[in-house]
């Protein structure tokens, strides 16, 4: 008798749902910087709506990586439903706190699914996921250094004014 | 290799019984008397689009809509028309049909198939 399960794919199904939940997750994470950064524009923060709109392309890619990643498994990739995200922030500091509490939130996410992969034994997912622990490494170091700017720089005066202009160069100096 | 060679009976229930076809690699379901074959991957999404109907709303809404719930095998035209009942009976037979597929799978795995 073939083995018809193995045959369509290597993935175990608790593996394949949770991945599933991960692109949700994403693009949940894609949409919240978005309005983030329609927020930072309305109100005056031009460097840092540009830089909530790139993080926001980064995690539609991230979608797309764990998408694409499925369909060469074999099994199905679901385009996930994203429900409202908020729009409003009490303040400039607090829309980087919910940055930064976002990114903690989805490396908890990606740590649970490496764990589930050694689980069942799932080497390659677990391969293939090494990049989002490294890539979540990154990104709570860029949302914590714009926190720290509110520390360092002081929001009175020119301060607001002067964080956003450095915010914009948290990405531009690692490039360097 | 005859025919009955390549049909293996996965499961079997009171309300229907699936085999698996190693001619085709097809599933095949039947059930009240109707007669499906599903891809693997198809199978796998035809489960899971029955393990999603919400039974609860089917016991308390009143509502005529409510008492049959239609499943539509995929890339064919056939259709189950399931009431309550049989939604139980039909889910019972695709989670034994998995745990003997899952089985299988794991058989293979232990005993080394792959490695001839
Ligand atoms: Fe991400
Ligand atoms: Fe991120």
């Amino acid at each position: 008798m073939k083995d018809l399960q193995r045959l369509r794919t290597s993935l175990k199904e608790e593996v394949e749902l949770a991945l599933n939940a991960q692109i949700k997750m994403e693009a949940e994470a894609s949409s919240k910087y978005l309005a983030m950064a329609s927020w930072c524009e309305v109100n005056g923060f031009l460097y840092s709506a540009k830089y909530f709109y790139k993080q926001s392309e980064e995690e539609r890619e991230h979608m797309l990586k764990i998408f694409h990643y499925l369909a060469d498994q074999g099994v199905m990739a679901y385009s996930p439903e994203v429900g409202a995200v908020p729009h409003e922030y009490p303040s400039f500091r607090s829309v980087f706190e919910t940055a930064l509490q976002s990114e903690i939130n989805v490396t908890h996410s990606i740590n649970r699914l490496v764990s589930l992969c050694r689980r069942v034994e799932d080497y390659a997912t677990e391969n293939f996921l090494q990049w989002f622990v490294k890539e979540q490494v990154e990104e709570e170091i860029n949302a914590r250094r714009a926190l720290e700017l509110f520390d360092v720089i002081g929001e009175e005066g020119i301060g607001r004014f002067t964080i956003d202009r450095n915010v914009y160069k948290i990405t531009k100096l690692e490039v360097e | 290799m005859s025919l009955n060679v390549s049909l293996h009976e996965l499961y079997r229930t009171s309300k229907g019984v699936t085999y698996q076809c190693d001619l085709t690699n097809r599933i095949v379901l039947n059930f009240a008397d109707q007669v499906m074959a599903f891809r693997m991957a198809d199978f796998v999404l035809f489960r899971r689009k029955a393990e999603r109907v919400n039974l609860h709303e089917m016991i308390f809404n009143l509502d005529d809509e409510y008492d049959f719930e239609v499943l539509e095998a995929p890339k064919s035209d056939q259709k189950l028309v399931l009431t309550l009942c049989d939604l139980v009976q039909l889910r019972d037979l695709l989670a034994g049909t998995q745990f003997t597929l899952n089985l299988n799978s794991m058989l293979h795995e232990v005993l080394y198939t792959y490695s001839y």
